[in-house]
């Protein structure tokens, strides 16, 4: 199973040799920049939030410090289970037989880690990117439906490619398809292999060149071709990849670079056109916007969002927006939605988006790839642009977009929900998992930063409304959020657990059962129990768990303030001393049923109890038994 | 991003609560209901997707997943009943429901195939519209599909549709009165046998109209679980056309057998099983094609193939006209159902055997005839092989044509020629071979290319393949080739190790040991004799003269030399031995002095029955003066007999007691030697009285002055030395000396297998004795039997007393 050590020093050594002779890039470089250091210290402490901003403002996450440790051997010896799903997740490297992998192996803190590391070796450490590269590979041969607008005749065959893709990855095409977007079909000069031709396109695709050419004169002739092709369309690159086949990891690591080069020129190509030249007009003129099919950004579809019409009202805080009645209860469905938004309502006219954007990137939703080869109305062709709805806001579509064509998808809290569920309608597997992810990070279940912030403050300032969440997860069927919301709400359950809405929010998790048995349990409040351990279960690991107990029954000990003092491992202190420390300041030491404590052990002994107990009482009160 | 130029980071909440309101459904649904509508009169390019998505989208995150799937599957059920259902039964005329045959005068054949096919089409194109619907449909619905379907494990919407196209269109009564009457999946099924029985009837028909129907029944299944087996093709209809088949198809064999002879019957079943075969293709389904074939197999080949063999024109027929094609034909159906093709070469090993049998006993009658027809018995068994091989050669062709060169058959007709070649009543094969090859080598292969010879070989070999009893024709064949060689009668001697090389081949070392130790035998007396001309030269200088010799030393077990019990005997009473003329016993003398120096300790047997010797004879000239001489080749005794008279004054006579007492030869040889020398006309140069056929013993011999030849040459030759077919009496000799030699190699096989296993029981002796010795020939069980009790008696084996079953210990 596990390489023996004298295999992988072998292994390193050969690396190492490689490395300092230019022929392999580093895999772990060193960085020894202030934002790394942040980043790590946040691996250390298994701050979620940090971690998620860190990434998303792009520190290289496979980069090592001062003393060699990658962020992910940081975690895992640290024994963050979410950290170093999260990091894995983002593309951090665990792989066998590397001398990192092995030894993120070796220091994961405890099993579970461990096997989350061997899940993530292998199949799933590949190139994030591989997906985006995979589909727009897979493009060049697609027949249906229809999205290449211009055809290569050699003599021979006949190639479809697309205006935007060759425009985006070769100067040529750029400046040939500038000087005339209209063009049809372009007949290669004789002479040269369609094979040739071929291996350039591919590699214009991202798609995976081979060195499969034929034998002899015939392969000569071709490496020829490709030669002329690689000067004539301004990728050198493409010719040097044709020559280096030989070494796998160095393909390897070559490709991932070019995938990655062709995705930053998708990305500045979208940010160039489709979203430069996005339309903002007023929602009754969006109908009439008109866009000729030969434009200049090749677009051949506009999508179109509108914007909330409660825009204006958006200071209101959430819950109210939750409850307010009316039109917004009522379902704005596409070309009939304009009468059941009563313009009286808004202050000023509803604005919509049109974003200019290409089929075949969104072929990658398979929402689209189903409208688009189905002979409904938007596979028409019609003489303008068709405009497709997407029931979403700018902003989010937007993200959407981006993440078709970019792989990226870096947003932020606020959208999260909207992106979660436009994702899901649009079937965007990928981005609904990057939206869950960025909501259980981001609005930190662990009582990290959010619940610093909250300790001296009231329940009201947090920053998502959990219940919107857990109801989104059940919604779109996304486990995650649903533990994530358990983890949240266990951590500051005081808060919660007398409300009417976490009544609710139990009622229903307990009617998603269907068929429900008198033993049923109910989902959620498994979960919050669970969390609720987890969160008491450090401090009594520390004291020993009889003891506790013991505490619990009444008979509080006093152990000794002195107790905090000691020494407790960095993490923890780090996490609960504002809490503590905000405790401290009042200088009493209260349960929360406001009796005076002997200190912070017996007090949260106490609370265990105490919130265990009302969870009781309320499931008894909703004539659930769990 | 946007996310820190708001300040603090806040989650917004979902921007459309999920709210349930009953009008919501009621007025999304109305307007899915319309566009629905819109979709079934194909008019789908109007209508967005986007929005009709949004709306199944919408009621699905609200929970109304399961009403909506209700109101798709109630619409589509209201749609096919009122206006599918409908259109279908429009096209049913009411003569398709009356069954095949009964009003046969109402409709011909045309019409009802047409009828047929107008309502096929019709239905054909109603579940072509359905499904291009319901693809959009679930296009539309693909939020239900993947969400509600697959949380709560319900067919798709796709799937469901299929579901109600069966129940509100095929599984509905096609008369409306009559509830009982049949459904209209019934209807379809039977026009569709109709029309196959149409074809195959010889109309032509639309066979795509029919594919397309077929693909229907093969795309929708008799409940919901949809598995394999399921389909309605295979639960309805496969069934009623396998039966249908099975009665026509029996009634067509009867017909086939009665109007055809059996290459015909072989052509219409081929015809008939690759018009079902493209049926299925073309037509049906092919997961009928193993199906139906089993039943045209079944009926018109299992069925009859025995009456087809069997038939006038059956194989025997074709066998004996040369039927190579029909035979093939009926290969080919027998192989198509039996692996093994029993029936077929069944009869063929039958009529080999016959055939052969009759061969057999043809060449026995010749020899029956007479034993002084020993000439033309010899003439009957190259005729023997010779027709044996034209046989051969004959069913090699059927093999190589008819039977696809089929490698059971191969085994049969070996089977075959093996059983009449080793036919007891016959029993002669081994000596017909030798015999065989014995011609060829001596004359047939004369003039004839390296490549024919070889065929010649290759033919022989492939007879001696077949003999059971190896030992008797190495016996014989041992015989011929010494004579062969002895009187140096080989054509080709090349030929000659050619075909040993082959023997030893096909039969192994041990066979053809003792023939390569003849050759080499040959070459060593061939250098020996020169050594001795050198060595009587060398004694000539001093000495006189001697008569030349050419000597042929033989091993003695090696060569098959007549009764070598006798030359014992020879040995042993002097008196007997052949009194040599001088100038011949002095050579004989110096020849054994001089290999007695070679090699010492060896004993030389004279065979002067195997040798030749030339001599010149003068005979008086034609008028008295002068003489006319003659070289004569004769044999040895010949020459020993013509030297008596060379010292006899002219006009005297010797009787044939004076010249045996004068020579010593035995009787035998001596009147077949004078028999030679004065009965044939050719070469008389003895005189005899009375002149008469046979050689009394009371005749007396006279040296024929007369004798005239125009040829300066005259060859004398024995008639025994000819090598020929054996006379009745012959054979008991050769058979009891076979038995002698079977019985030592019986006995030398059990000593060695007691040997090894110390103790066995009579019946695992006798069976590991006979396994030893199959390769040479197959002992018969007397014969062992006498031949343990005879080591019994040696003391090599030893009864184990009171064994049961009974015993023998090997005694060391």
């Amino acid at each position: 199973m596990v390489s023996s050590k004298h295999d992988i020093e072998a292994a390193l050594l050969a690396e190492k040799r490689a490395i300092s002779a230019g022929q392999l890039k580093e895999d772990n470089p060193l960085d020894l920049s202030d934002d790394f250091k942040h980043f790590c210290e946040a691996c250390r402490r298994g701050d979620l939030k940090v971690c998620q901003e860190m990434i998303m403002q792009g520190v290289n996450i496979n980069a090592r410090d001062s003393f060699d440790n990658t962020p992910l051997i940081l975690a895992s010896l640290c024994g963050h289970y979410e950290v170093v799903q999260l990091l894995l997740e983002s593309g951090a490297l665990c792989e066998r037989d590397t001398f990192q992998g092995e030894r993120c192996l070796y220091n994961a803190l405890n099993n579970r880690i461990r096997n989350l590391l061997l899940e993530y070796d292998y199949s799933k450490s590949t190139d994030p990117l591989q997906p985006l590269a995979a589909h727009v590979a897979s493009l060049l041969s697609r027949e249906h439906p229809k999205t290449s607008d211009l055809a290569l005749v050699t003599e021979t065959e006949v190639f479809h490619i697309h205006k935007f893709l060759a425009a985006t990855r070769s100067p040529y095409f750029a400046r040939r398809l500038a000087a005339a977007p209209g063009v049809r079909s372009w007949k290669v000069p004789n002479g040269l292999h369609s094979e040739s031709l071929q291996a350039a396109l591919r590699f214009l695709y991202l798609g995976e060149v081979t060195a499969d050419l034929g034998e002899g004169e015939k392969e000569q002739e071709i490496l020829t071709g490709i030669d002329k092709l690689s000067r004539q369309l301004e990728i050198p690159r493409l010719f040097e990849h044709i020559l280096e086949s030989g070494d796998r990891r160095l393909v390897r690591q070559r490709r991932t670079e070019e995938v990655s080069r062709g995705r930053d020129e998708l990305d500045a190509f979208f940010r160039g056109n489709v979203v430069k030249y996005k339309i903002e007009v007023d929602t009754s003129k969006a109908e009439d916007v008109k866009w000729d099919k030969n434009n200049y950004i090749f677009a051949d579809i506009l999508l179109r969002a509108d914007e909330d019409p409660l825009e204006p009202e958006a200071e209101e805080p959430p819950p109210v927006v939750r409850k307010v009645a009316g039109p917004l209860n009522g379902i704005p469905i596409g070309p009939f939605s304009s009468d059941s938004w009563s313009p009286s309502r808004t202050r000023k006219p509803r604005r919509s988006v049109l974003y200019p954007a290409h089929k075949a990137m969104l072929l990658r939703s398979e929402y689209f790839l189903t409208m688009f080869s189905s002979s409904f109305k938007e596979a028409q062709d019609t003489e303008y642009l068709q405009i497709v709805t997407i029931d979403c806001t700018p902003e989010v579509l937007e993200v959407i977009l981006t993440f078709l064509y970019t792989e990226k998808a870096d947003f932020g809290l606020d959208v999260a929900i909207d992106v979660l569920f436009t994702a899901d309608l649009l079937f965007i597997e990928k981005l609904k998992v990057r939206a869950a992810q960025i909501i259980s990070t981001l609005g930190n279940g662990g009582a990290s930063v959010v619940e610093a912030d909250n300790s001296r403050g009231e329940a009201g300032a947090e920053e998502i409304d959990i219940y919107d969440v857990i109801r989104a997860g059940w919604d779109t069927r996304v486990q995650r959020l649903e533990e994530f919301g358990a983890r949240y709400l266990a951590q500051r359950l005081e808060h919660h657990i007398d409300r009417e809405e976490f009544a609710e929010l139990v009622k229903e998790s307990a009617a998603r059962v269907k068929n429900r048995q008198e033993t049923d349990t109910v989902e959620l409040i498994d979960d919050i129990r669970y969390e609720l351990s987890e969160r008491y279960r450090l401090r009594f690991e520390e004291a020993g768990i009889d003891e506790m107990e013991e505490a619990a029954g009444g008979l509080l000990q006093d152990s000794g303030s002195s107790e905090t003092g000691q020494s407790p491992p960095q993490n923890f202190q780090s996490i609960y001393a504002p809490e503590i420390d905000g405790e401290l300041q009042h200088g009493v030491i209260r349960t929360l049923d406001g009796e005076i404590a002997g200190d912070e052990f017996a007090q949260d002994a106490m609370n265990y109890q105490i919130l265990l107990g009302k969870i009781d009482t309320l499931l008894a009160s909703l004539n659930l038994d769990a | 991003m946007n996310v820190h130029s708001r300040g603090k980071p806040k989650i917004r909440a979902p921007r459309r609560t999920l709210v349930t309101n009953d009008d919501d459904f009621q007025t999304t649904w109305s307007q899915l209901e319309a566009s629905f509508g819109q979709i079934h009169s194909k008019n789908a390019s109007s209508i967005s997707y986007e929005t009709l998505y949004r709306l199944g989208y919408r009621l699905v995150l609200k929970r109304k997943g399961e009403e909506l799937y209700n109101g798709v599957a109630n619409f589509e059920r209201k749609w096919l009943t009122n206006n599918v259902q409908a259109e279908v039964k429009s096209l049913l005329a009411p003569s398709l429901l009356a069954p095949v045959g009964s009003g046969a005068g109402a409709l011909s054949t045309v019409e009802r195939r047409e009828l047929g096919e107008r309502f096929l089409r019709g239905l054909k194109q109603a579940y072509q519209d359905h499904q291009v619907c319901m693809n959009m449909l679930g296009d539309v619905l693909m939020y239900l599909d993947r969400v509600y379907c697959g949380e709560n494990h319900v067919p798709s919407i796709y799937t469901r549709a299929m579901q109600l196209f069966r129940e509100c269109v095929l599984d509905v009564p096609a008369e409306e009165q009559n509830p009982h009457s049949v459904r209209i999946l019934d209807v379809v099924n039977s026009i569709i046998l109709e029309q196959v029985q149409m074809e195959r009837d010889g109309e032509i028909i639309e066979k795509n109209i029919l594919k397309s129907c077929v693909y229907m029944l093969e795309g929708l299944f008799v409940d919901a679980q949809e598995s394999e087996e399921k389909k309605l093709y295979n639960v309805t209809f496969e069934p009623l056309f396998l039966r249908m088949s099975r009665d026509f198809y029996h009634d067509e064999a009867e017909r086939l057998i009665r109007e055809f002879d059996a290459g015909g019957y072989c052509r219409q079943t081929k015809k008939r099983l690759g018009e079902e075969l493209d049926r299925c293709c073309s037509t049906l389904s092919e997961s009928t094609t193993q199906k139906i074939q089993a039943v045209v197999e079944e009926e018109l080949i299992t069925n009859k193939l025995n009456e087809l063999i069997n038939m006038d024109s059956g194989a025997n027929y074709m066998i004996i006209n040369d039927k190579a094609e029909d035979l093939g034909l009926l290969y080919d159906l027998n192989a198509q159902v039996d692996n093994r093709k029993g029936k077929l070469s069944n009869a063929i090993h039958c009529q080999i055997i016959a055939m052969g049998d009759a061969l057999n006993a043809t060449i026995l009658d010749i020899a029956a005839s007479g034993p002084q027809a020993a000439n033309g018995l010899t003439d009957a068994a190259i005729q023997w092989v010779d027709r044996v091989l034209t046989l051969k050669d004959k069913f090699d062709r059927f093999h190589e044509v008819s039977f696809r060169s089929d490698h059971i058959f191969q085994t049969t007709l070996a089977e075959s020629f093996h059983h009449f070649i080793n036919a007891p009543a016959f029993g002669r094969a081994a000596e017909f071979i030798s015999l065989f090859i014995d011609e060829n080598m001596k004359r047939g292969i004369k003039d004839k290319t390296d490549a024919e010879v070889d065929e010649v070989l290759e033919k022989a070999v492939v007879l001696i393949r077949y003999l059971k009893d190896q030992d008797s024709f190495e016996m014989y064949y041992k015989k011929h080739l010494s004579k062969r060689l002895l009187m140096h009668k080989s054509v080709s001697l090349d030929a000659e190790k050619l075909m040993i090389s082959r023997m030893k081949m096909e039969l192994g070392n041990n066979f053809t040991y003792k023939l390569e130790s003849m050759f080499k035998d040959m070459s060593t007396s061939e250098g020996l004799t020169s050594d001795y001309k050198d060595y009587v030269s060398g004694l000539e200088s001093t000495g006189p003269r001697r008569v030349d010799m050419i000597v042929s030393i033989l091993t003695g077990v090696t060569w098959p030399l007549e009764s070598a019990s006798s030359m014992e005997e020879l040995s042993n009473k002097p008196q007997q031995k052949v009194i040599y003329p001088d100038a011949v016993n002095r050579a004989r003398e110096d020849f054994e002095k001089f290999y007695g120096q070679r090699h010492a300790g060896r004993i030389l047997f004279w065979q002067p029955n195997m040798g030749t010797a030339d001599m010149t004879v003068r005979f008086p000239g034609k008028n008295g003066s002068g003489y006319r001489q003659h070289e004569l080749s004769v044999p040895t005794y010949g020459m020993i007999i013509l030297m008596l008279f060379a010292d006899l004054p002219s006009g005297e006579s010797l009787s044939f007691a004076e010249i045996q007492a004068g020579t010593n030869i035995p009787p035998k040889e001596l009147s077949r030697n004078l028999q030679a020398l004065s009965v044939a006309p050719k070469t008389r140069i003895l005189r005899k009285e009375p002149m008469s056929r046979e050689v009394n013993e009371t005749d007396r011999f006279f040296f024929n002055e007369g004798f005239t030849s125009q040829f300066k040459k005259v060859k004398v030759g024995l008639i025994a030395m000819r090598n020929r077919a054996e006379t009745v009496a012959e054979q008991e000799e050769t058979k009891k000396a076979q038995d002698k030699q079977r019985a030592l190699v019986i006995e030398a096989a059990m000593v060695r297998i007691m040997k090894g296993r110390k103790t066995l029981s009579y019946s695992q002796l006798l069976s590991a004795t006979i396994d030893q010795l199959s390769s040479r020939f197959k002992p018969e069980i007397s014969m062992m039997k006498a031949r343990i009790d005879a080591l019994i008696d040696r003391e090599y084996l030893a009864r184990v007393d009171d064994a049961s079953p009974p015993a023998v210990r090997y005694v060391a």
